[in-house]
Order: C-alpha cells, then sequence, then structure tokens
C-alpha cells in the first residue's frame, strides 16, 4: 500500500471557533492506481487532500486525529525537514485555482526548471513536458509568464510543473475545470499514460463524476465531511448504493435537455455549522425514514469492496418505485 | 465616419435593441505575436442570453475584458447602449461599469486576499451607492444566501473558503451592483451539478424577472446548451461560426465545432 488513511479528521478555525470539516475519513491508495475523490462544493476534498503532507497551515486548523502512512512512514510524525522532501517531489500536487499556485513574477520556463528532479540538460526535458500537456506553443517562448496565458493553458502548465520531479503519488484538485472536452481528453489520456508508464498513483479530485468515471480505478464519494460510498469504479457506476451517489447519476447533464439544467437531488448540502443530527443527507434524501434522523450510520459492506454509509438498502426495485422530485 | 458610427449604433440600440456593439474588435500581444482578438464583429441583443465557446487559449477572456475596459484594444470600437466606449465620458462610464458586470473566470485572482468576504460585496455599494445604509447587511446575507452561502461567511477571508464558494462569492459580487448585462466567464466551471444547477437556474431566473443580458463564456456545451438562446464558436482569435443553439448543435458547420460536439456526446 503506498497511501493508507485512517479516521482523519481536520479542523479549521473559523470565528475563533473550530469546525470539524473532514469528519475521519479512510482511504487507500495503491501504486500505479487512481483513486476518485468526488462530492460536491465545500464538502471537504481539498483539505482531506491537502491533509495528506500536513499542508493545513497552523494558524488556520489542524489535523485533530487519524493516521496516515505514505510508503510506510507515518507522515503526523515527520519532522518539517523530513516533510518538504515528500511534498512536491514523492507526492506532488496541482492546486484547484492555478493562478493561486503560479509564482507571478517567475517565467513559466523558470519555475519549470526550478520543479525537475534532474538539473542538467533541463531545456529537452522541459520540451518533454510541455509537449506532453498541450503546450507546444510555449516551448520557444521562455519569457512568458504566469499573467499571459489563458486560464486553461495555466491549468496545464501546473500539471506539467507536478509531473516534472516524476513523483510517486499526484493529487490533482480540479484539473481541468477550465478546459474544454478536446483538451480535457488530452489531459485525462496523458495522466492516464503516466499512470501505467511511470506506475505513478493518482488521488483524482473532481465535482465532475463523469470525468472520474473516465479515469479512476476506485471511487470515493464525500458528504459533508466523510466518505459516504466508496468501492471499484465498475460497481458504484452499475450499482451505486448510496441515495447521494444515485442522485448525483441522475443528475448528469446531457444535451438532449434545453433551457433546464436538472438538480436531481434537490436542496443544497448543509452546512458544517449547522449538521443534521443522524444522517447527514436526510433532509435531501427520497429514500429515507424516521430511523435515519436518530444516529449517523456506519460505513458498511455492501459488496465486493463496495461500501455505504446508509441504514437502507436501495434495490433498483425501491429505487424506481420512488419518483425523483426534479428540482430545476 | 466617427459621427456616423456614433449615430448608427445609437440607432441600432433603440431600434433593434442592440445593448452591445462590437465592431472589427482586435486585439494582437506583441511580445508573444499573437493575435488573441482577430477582427472579430458582433452584437448582442437586450434580454438574449449569448453562448462563446471555444478551445482553450483562443480568446475568449481577452474579449470579455476588452469589453470591459481592462484591457486596450489595437483597432474597432465597442458601443454600450449606443455609446462609444472608447469615447466615453467619466460620467457615462461610471454608470456603464454599474450596468455592466463581470464574474471572472479565476476567482482566487480576483479576490483582494485581505478583504473579508462581507466586505468585498459592500465595497460594490460603497462605489455604486446603489443600497442604502440600513439595508447594507441584509442585502449582502441575502446575495449570500442566493448564492448557497450564509451569514456565517461575512467574516471570512477568501483563503478561508472553498474553489466553488470562492466562484460563487464573485457571482454574489457581480449581481450586487443590480447589473443589466452580465459577462459570466466559465462561472460555474468549478462547481457540482447541484450547485451549478442551482445557480444557473438563478441567473436564469433573474435573466427572465429583470430581463438581463448575458454574455455567457464556457467550455460546457451541456451548459451552454441549457441557457444559451444563441452560441457563437470561437477559434485562434476568430469567430468562426454563430447560430441559435438548436441549429449549431444539429448542424454544425465547421470542422472544430464538429469536434466540440462529439467529444462532449462521447462522455
Ligand atoms: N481556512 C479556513 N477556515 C475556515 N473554514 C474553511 C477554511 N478553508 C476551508 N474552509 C471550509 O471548509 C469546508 C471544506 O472546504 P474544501 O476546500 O475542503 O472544500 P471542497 O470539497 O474542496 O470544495 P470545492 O469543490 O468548492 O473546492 C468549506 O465549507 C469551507 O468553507
Ligand atoms: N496579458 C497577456 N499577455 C500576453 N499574452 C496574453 C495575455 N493574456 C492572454 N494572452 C494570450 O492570448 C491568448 C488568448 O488568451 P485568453 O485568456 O483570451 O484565452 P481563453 O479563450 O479565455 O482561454 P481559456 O479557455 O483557457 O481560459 C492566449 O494565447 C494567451 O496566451
Ligand atoms: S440513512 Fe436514510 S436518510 Fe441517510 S441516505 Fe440512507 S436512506 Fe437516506
Ligand atoms: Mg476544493
Ligand atoms: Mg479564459
Amino acid at each position: 500500500m503506498l497511501l493508507h488513511i485512517k479516521n482523519l479528521k481536520i479542523n479549521y478555525k473559523s470565528d475563533n471557533r473550530p469546525v470539524e470539516v473532514v469528519r475521519g475519513i479512510d482511504l487507500d491508495i495503491d501504486k500505479g492506481e487512481c483513486v476518485g475523490l468526488i462530492g460536491e462544493s465545500g464538502c471537504g476534498k481539498t483539505t482531506a487532500g491537502l491533509g495528506i503532507t500536513k499542508l493545513i497551515p497552523e494558524r488556520k486548523g489542524n489535523i485533530s486525529a487519524g493516521e496516515i502512512l505514505f510508503e510506510g512512514r507515518d507522515v503526523l510524525k515527520l519532522t518539517s525537514e523530513e516533510l518538504r522532501c515528500i511534498r512536491g517531489k514523492k507526492i506532488s500536487y496541482v492546486f484547484q485555482e492555478p493562478f493561486s499556485s503560479l509564482n507571478p513574477v517567475f517565467t513559466i520556463y523558470e519555475q519549470m526548471r526550478e520543479s525537475l528532479e534532474e538539473k542538467d540538460n533541463p531545456d529537452s526535458r522541459i520540451a518533454e513536458i510541455l509537449k506532453s500537456v498541450g503546450l507546444e506553443k510555449i516551448i520557444d517562448r521562455k519569457n512568458i509568464y504566469p499573467h499571459e496565458l489563458s486560464g486553461g493553458m495555466q491549468q496545464r502548465a501546473m500539471i506539467g510543473m507536478a509531473i516534472a520531479p516524476r513523483p510517486n503519488l499526484l493529487v490533482l484538485d480540479e484539473p481541468t475545470t477550465a478546459l474544454d472536452v478536446t483538451v480535457q481528453r488530452q489531459i485525462l489520456d496523458l495522466i492516464m499514460e503516466l499512470k501505467n508508464k511511470m506506475s505513478l498513483a493518482i488521488l483524482f479530485i473532481s465535482h465532475d463524476l463523469r470525468i472520474v468515471f473516465n479515469i479512476a480505478d476506485k471511487v470515493a464519494i464525500m458528504y459533508a465531511g466523510k466518505i459516504i460510498e466508496c468501492g471499484p469504479k465498475e460497481k458504484i457506476v452499475s450499482s451505486p448504493a448510496h441515495p447521494y451517489t444515485i442522485g448525483l447519476i441522475d443528475s448528469i447533464p446531457s444535451l438532449k435537455h434545453r433551457k433546464k439544467l436538472f438538480n436531481a437531488i434537490g436542496g443544497r448540502a448543509p452546512l458544517f455549522s449547522e449538521l443534521p443530527e443522524g444522517c447527514k443527507f436526510y433532509p435531501r434524501c427520497r429514500f429515507r425514514i424516521d430511523k435515519c434522523s436518530e444516529k449517523e450510520p456506519e460505513l458498511k459492506d455492501v459488496s465486493g469492496g463496495q461500501a455505504s454509509r446508509c441504514i437502507r438498502t436501495i434495490s433498483a426495485e425501491l429505487r424506481s418505485a420512488t419518483p425523483i422530485k426534479w428540482n430545476y | 465616419m466617427y459621427q456616423n458610427n456614433q449615430r448608427g449604433a445609437a440607432l441600432r440600440y433603440s431600434n433593434k435593441m442592440e445593448l452591445l456593439i462590437i465592431d472589427n474588435l482586435r486585439k494582437g500581444f506583441k511580445k508573444h505575436k499573437v493575435r488573441a482578438v482577430d477582427d472579430v464583429s458582433f452584437s448582442v441583443f437586450k434580454g438574449e442570453v449569448l453562448g462563446l465557446v471555444g478551445e482553450s487559449g483562443c480568446g475568449k477572456s481577452t474579449l470579455a475584458k476588452l469589453v470591459l475596459r481592462l484591457l486596450g484594444a489595437d483597432k474597432g470600437s465597442i458601443f454600450y447602449k449606443g455609446k462609444d466606449l472608447f469615447n466615453i465620458s467619466h460620467n457615462d462610464m461610471r454608470k456603464t461599469r454599474k450596468d455592466l458586470q463581470i464574474i471572472f473566470q479565476d476567482p482566487y485572482a480576483s479576490l483582494d486576499p485581505r478583504m473579508k468576504i462581507g466586505k468585498v460585496i459592500e465595497e460594490v455599494y460603497d462605489i455604486y451607492k446603489n443600497v442604502s445604509e440600513n439595508n447594507r447587511k441584509s442585502k449582502t446575507i441575502e446575495l449570500l444566501e442566493t448564492v448557497g452561502l450564509g451569514e456565517t461567511y461575512l467574516n471570512r477571508l477568501p483563503s478561508e473558503l472553498s474553489g466553488g464558494e470562492r466562484q460563487r462569492v464573485g457571482i454574489a459580487r457581480a449581481l450586487a451592483t443590480d447589473p443589466e448585462f452580465i459577462i459570466c466567464d466559465e462561472p460555474v466551471s468549478s462547481l457540482d451539478i447541484s450547485v451549478q444547477a442551482q445557480i444557473l437556474n438563478l441567473l436564469i431566473e433573474l435573466q427572465k424577472r429583470k430581463n438581463l443580458t448575458y454574455l455567457f463564456i464556457s467550455h460546457d456545451l451541456g451548459v451552454i446548451g441549457s441557457i444559451c438562446d444563441r452560441v457563437m464558436v470561437m477559434q485562434s482569435g476568430k469567430l468562426i461560426e454563430s447560430g441559435s443553439c438548436e441549429n449549431v448543435f444539429k448542424n454544425p458547420q465547421h470542422q472544430y465545432t464538429k469536434t466540440l460536439l462529439e467529444s462532449a456526446l462521447l462522455r
């Protein structure tokens, strides 16, 4: 096991009160495996990803419990010196907003060179990387700065910098949001190729089910700070067990619906300051029964590696007998 | 010549409701020898939702920045409500700035990292004086709630928000001036489907209720198809195709549009 996370909890200090936004998650990633982490905006995906290398600034929050083993070493016990050797080298990140992590005063070329694992003869390696992320246009433009690139080009430059040091684990946080489908395809293909060629392990964070279903081997779905369903992709696609996952799948848009956008789940994710009792999905769940609001369900095995945090068994019959309240 | 254009534009606004007229607009970045916007002409009619799609780096954001005068053009003209934006009195420009808002593509780059969320929005009232002293706080909370955030966000800094939450603050800020015309540059790209649906439905509802006009930039054809009346396709700085969504989606003329549609449907 390359990465093993057990019962990870992370707090933020918001208005000086601690708010727990990662409320105990377990996650395993093997060498050469791609795990997709999905969930609604604000549910804690980015925070969980940052937690892996203790990237939460101390004055903002802290990891309050849990265990993180990377290549067998306990990350939470490493010195800051040891952590620095892992971050950006063995574990590298593509952050959600590219502009926030590109340095505006250095050229793309300089930043690229900085992230290479071996410094001699950088030009040919940089050219190779730029080409693989579809930025061959800027290979000969060593004097180009981040603000001179479009949003999507910045995103690709970030991906290039993350793969440059040949990491073992790549954390991609919404890496293709600003890209049109043709470039998205190209980037996903590139990530797949790297995964296979370098047995790179990937944590792929996204809100877009379609993309995750395209690329991941295993999928974990997060809701209000916890994983509510996880398992092999094929299982989740063909027989989702948790009502929230079912809602996400039912919401995938298509060109067939004109002038409408569907939200098959309905309602909104709860704020962390106002989480309901019992099952956190209760207020929005179309399969809820009274018992659901008593206590928060445990993550229970369904079958063949798939697990779900729901007290009911949502069979295909029950699913088709319970109407969706289309909310648009 | 100039007089004619100005008068023509004023007539086109009053007779045909051409709210925004873009005429032969060009912008190059000399250092890198790219022509990001290459002789582009089009009109946006009052009350319509006009989509703009095109591959990454084709010039969509540059076009948006030119319209807002965040960048200077090399050539061409822009008329808003019949007024030449390159030749406009200070006072008129102020009014135009209030009417004409943008939701930026990269929320992180467009929010001041030291400014609390409540302030980000209230700053707008300071500039445009469109909200009375008593209503400031309640209006701010209402705006935050419409984008799915609440009062608890007032005192937070941008860095204390998730990516999608920052994007929603950008939307709330754009709505704070009660604009007539909003340029939305990938406004929902980092939001999940349920929040996307909420926000797009909010934008559609506002558009219908207040007869707003949108120029909607997106790479997601599903989103474009579900909210736009017309769509334009851009490639390498040029507009290569435009028409009603139905026509363009059913009957794409240009190879790039076809590829875009094919890869969208493949998923
Ligand atoms: N520094 C902070 N202080 C207080 N709260 C924070 C801080 N950073 C994030 N949060 C809150 O923690 C929650 C989780 O944030 P996170 O960035 O992990 O979400 P996410 O799942 O990545 O969402 P998105 O898809 O919108 O990026 C959000 O509700 C956010 O408001
Ligand atoms: N300030 C600048 N200086 C130099 N070149 C620039 C500048 N801003 C943009 N460009 C270049 O202009 C072209 C168009 O960029 P623009 O940001 O308009 O693209 P876009 O269509 O919005 O792409 P995306 O979908 O990736 O956001 C790109 O080649 C970009 O590198
Ligand atoms: S436990 Fe009950 S409320 Fe929660 S997801 Fe399952 S059925 Fe719905
Ligand atoms: Mg995030
Ligand atoms: Mg752009």
